[in-house]
């Protein structure tokens, strides 16, 4: 080949076209989102985010959180994120208009959180103290006999999954999942053999929406024997803590660095948490969240796609049954729709 | 196989003539022994950092509590560490060494302003040096391989600008009217890398993109680093290395310029095939669809391309330790273009998608395609440096075997132990957790083809050293993996 000129321009062309092709015109199309709003002009979705939101999401990135969990839900057709109830539609671009970074994940060695935010107790969907108003049972209180389990070293692999197919086992009604071995299992999974009894709003769109199959267990656990409620922002903290006296199973490492240990001065601090058997500090200290901790916890629980979106169906919701199973509630506390 | 008749050497040109033209290479190789040299000092340092890190990330995967207390030792910061030091220190470092070397040779020219160059290597391994202390100190930006925090970046960003001014003075002196196909495939590579770079440090730090683009601009940019940097350089060193060492011109200039423009075009638009059924237009993800598809043509053309030119001359690989490699390496961008159109499809991408595979197809890319390409050049390069030959022809075995045992063990383990993950996630009548656990075993396995790459890095560094410090054989025979008087005495 004679002459530079040709390829130059040919290096120059290719490039250019991929740019203008993957990155210009589709920040022409979904660039400039804005957020929607009903007729009046309120129940606008989705919201800036608060400062601490923000800070958590870097907390998020600069640890790593986005090499394992991702926070993108697929469109039925796609997989199976919207049957593990990982949310109620498919992710959509304008519920990322206030994010940044966006950290949308490319691996799922852990669940999804694109919604873990609405999978919260009710009360705790706004903005909550990080410390969990529930005065759960602390220390020796807690059934031991759970945490020794979960004590005992990494479980041989083969076990492990033998006692999450036992206690998923679809078909089974809940009284036979927890009767199976209460003592030995880990505590989250006998609770989501048990979980079809609770009232959440998970349960409840489980059992309202007629697509899915009569599986009785929700596809996280509700509640787990001594610990805060389920995806409070206390119970996240304790797992941060100590992922595995949560969930026998987690590969999470623990975060125990975004936590500091200090002596308790008059009373214990709201916001220490409520750990139990051998996480538990010794007499006379607790463990606290550092402000990093707190702004992750913020942000998690800021994380929160089950609001409709007027250009994205909502699964399961043949519309007649959706007013009244309205699955998830909408940011302010009110129920969707 | 009877290797007689086959040029183990480089050709011989008639008297005259050739002795200029060997006395002219000398000259040109004497130039640039410094600036190559740095690089390649500083990527072989990196790579046993990047090596260790990877090890260690890959332990940590499958035992979390392993000194997850450390806030710079959990894995969530170790493993961008990891990452972003075999991509910019180790993979750009040796990918540079070996352009700047070839861009000399090809021009025909002897290194001018190599200040330029070591200067660029210096800011560079500055900037991989604050990237990594600044990753690991929690200021990772959370896109991949974008993770150094911008003060990192715009070191980086100088360096590259020094080392870019080199090739484009180099240009200017070139002799000959004649451009090489690796030539074509360098000036790509360092053209488009800069655009590719400051386009993805400017659309998502300086004048962030709204939403989910930014993570489309993030992959775009990931993966037009992969192919249009890593990639092209080295294809074109592959392109440079086989017809060298079996001294037997390229098989068709036509394929090779039909697969430079195809690869060009097709590979740049390939970036969104990560995202598949993500939050974007559906439109973005089915272009980069078809062009991943695309990426046949060139696939096509290059492989049979490199095939034909090989052909009959495979058995040189028994002896030459450039050839091995290269082809090697050859052959597994054949394998990681395939598995990436694989993967791509939205029907396997389903089960697929958030799954170890795309660490496979990741480490397929840069180590079984890239850095096996590099192994290759560095040992035809280095020995012309210094001066010396390789030492022991059997460390060289050596490395070759556990890095190809390596990178092999660990795809296969990543790609079944994805497959078990992504079925099992895919099957909601599954806990979640179940998915997890089917994929510890393969990750266990995957750590155990870590030792065996931990063990041929080190084993490349000893012997890299060992001729750093002057120790290799003085010879006018390179070093060959296996005798060749030997196998040419029991032939007859």
């Amino acid at each position: 080949m004679k002459g530079l000129a040709p390829l130059f321009l040919g290096i120059f062309g290719t490039f250019a076209f991929s740019w203008v092709g993957l990155t210009v015109i589709p920040n022409w199309q979904i660039g400039a989102l804005n957020p929607q709003s009903d007729e009046e002009g309120t129940d606008i979705y989705p919201l800036p985010q608060s400062g601490m939101v923000t800070r958590g999401a870097r907390v998020y990135a600069a640890n790593g959180c986005f090499y394992c969990h991702t926070e993108q839900v697929r469109a039925e057709y796609a997989g199976a994120d919207i049957e593990r109830k990982w949310g109620d539609r498919r992710s959509a671009p304008r519920d990322y208009i206030f994010k940044r970074p966006v950290l949308l994940g490319k691996m799922r060695m852990g669940q999804d959180l694109a919604n873990i935010g609405a999978r919260a107790p009710k009360e705790e969907e706004s903005p909550a103290p990080a410390g969990g108003a529930s005065p759960a049972p602390q220390g020796a209180a807690a059934p031991s006999g759970a945490v020794a389990s979960a004590k005992a070293g990494s479980p041989p692999p083969a076990a492990s999954p033998g006692s999450a197919v036992a206690s998923k086992a679809p078909a089974s009604p809940a009284p036979v999942a927890s009767s199976s071995s209460p003592s030995a299992k880990p505590p989250a999974v006998a609770a989501a053999g048990a979980s079809n009894a609770s009232p959440s709003p998970a349960a409840a769109a489980a059992a309202g929406s007629p697509a899915v199959s009569p599986s009785p267990s929700a596809p996280w656990p509700e509640q787990t024997a001594g610990l805060p409620p389920m995806y409070s922002a206390a119970w996240h903290h304790v797992h941060l803590y100590s992922p595995r006296s949560v969930n026998f199973d987690s590969n999470m490492p623990s975060y125990r660095f975004l936590y500091r240990l200090r002596r308790i001065t008059d009373a214990r601090s709201s916001d220490a948490l409520q750990l139990t058997g051998s996480d538990a500090p010794e007499q006379g200290w607790e463990v606290v969240p550092t402000f990093d901790a707190r702004c992750l916890v913020a942000y998690m629980m800021a994380l929160n796609q089950s609001h409709p979106l007027k250009d994205v169906r909502s699964a399961g919701a043949p519309a007649a049954a959706s007013p009244a199973a309205s699955p998830s509630p909408a940011p302010g506390g009110q129920p969707a729709k | 196989m009877n290797p007689v008749g086959i040029p183990l050497k480089e050709p011989s040109v008639s008297a005259a003539a050739g002795d200029t033209e060997q006395l002219e290479r000398a000259l040109i190789d004497a130039s640039t022994r410094v600036p190559v040299l740095i690089f390649y000092t500083s990527a072989v340092g990196w790579l046993i950092l990047g090596t260790l890190l990877a090890g260690f990330v890959s332990f940590k995967l499958h035992t979390p509590e392993l000194l997850a207390n450390v806030s710079f030792l959990t894995w969530g910061r170790v493993r961008p560490a990891h990452m972003n030091v075999m991509v910019y220190g180790w993979a750009s470092m040796a990918g540079m060494g070996t352009a700047i070397w070839l861009m000399a040779r090809l021009c025909r020219t002897v290194l001018r302003y190599p200040l330029l160059l070591v200067a660029g290597a210096g800011f560079w391994n500055l900037g991989v040096f604050l990237g990594l202390c600044g990753v690991l100190f929690g200021e990772s930006t959370g896109y991949q391989w974008l993770e150094f925090p911008s003060y990192a970046a715009i070191i980086l960003f100088v360096a590259y600008t020094l080392v870019a001014s080199w090739v484009v003075l180099m240009f200017r002196f070139r002799r000959g009217d004649q451009i090489y196909i690796t030539q074509w495939y360098l000036l790509g590579a360092f053209l488009w890398f800069p655009w590719v770079y400051a386009a993805g440090q400017l659309m998502l730090f300086v004048v962030p993109v709204q939403g989910v683009l930014q993570a489309a601009v993030g992959w775009w940019y990931a993966n037009n680093l992969m192919f249009l940097w890593f990639g092209a350089i080295a294809l074109g060193a592959v392109y440079y290395m086989i017809p060298k060492v079996i001294g037997r011109p390229i098989y068709s200039y036509h394929l090779a310029v039909i697969g430079f423009w195809t690869y060009a075009l097709f590979s740049s638009w390939t970036g969104m095939q990560r995202l598949v059924d993500g939050p974007f237009p559906a439109w973005m993800v089915t272009a980069s669809i078809a062009a991943t598809i695309l990426t046949l043509i060139p696939v096509a053309t290059v492989g049979l391309n490199h095939h034909m030119t090989m052909q009959g001359y495979f058995p040189l690989m028994r002896y030459s330790p450039t050839l091995r490699f290269t082809v090697f390496g050859a052959m597994s961008y054949t394998v990681f273009s395939l598995l990436g159109i694989l993967i791509s499809l939205r029907s396997v991408a389903r089960y697929l998608n958030f799954t170890q595979v795309s660490i496979a197809y990741s480490h397929l890319g840069l180590y079984a395609f890239f850095t096996m390409v590099i192994f290759g050049s560095m040992y035809y390069i280095v020995p012309r440096l210094i001066g010396r030959e390789w030492r022991y022809g059997s460390l060289i075995k050596l490395h070759f075997w556990a890095s190809a045992y390596g990178i092999g063990l660990m795809t296969l383990m990543l790609l079944a132990g994805g497959l078990a993950q992504g079925t099992s996630m895919e099957n909601p009548s599954l806990a979640f957790s179940e998915s997890v656990q089917s994929v510890l075993p393969y990750l266990r396995g995957r750590s155990l083809s870590g030792i065996l790459l931990t063990a041929s890095h080190f084993i490349f560094a000893y012997h890299f050293g060992l001729m750093l410090f002057g120790l290799g054989r003085k010879s006018t025979v390179p070093t060959f993996l296996n005798p060749v008087e030997a196998e040419e005495a029991s032939a007859h």
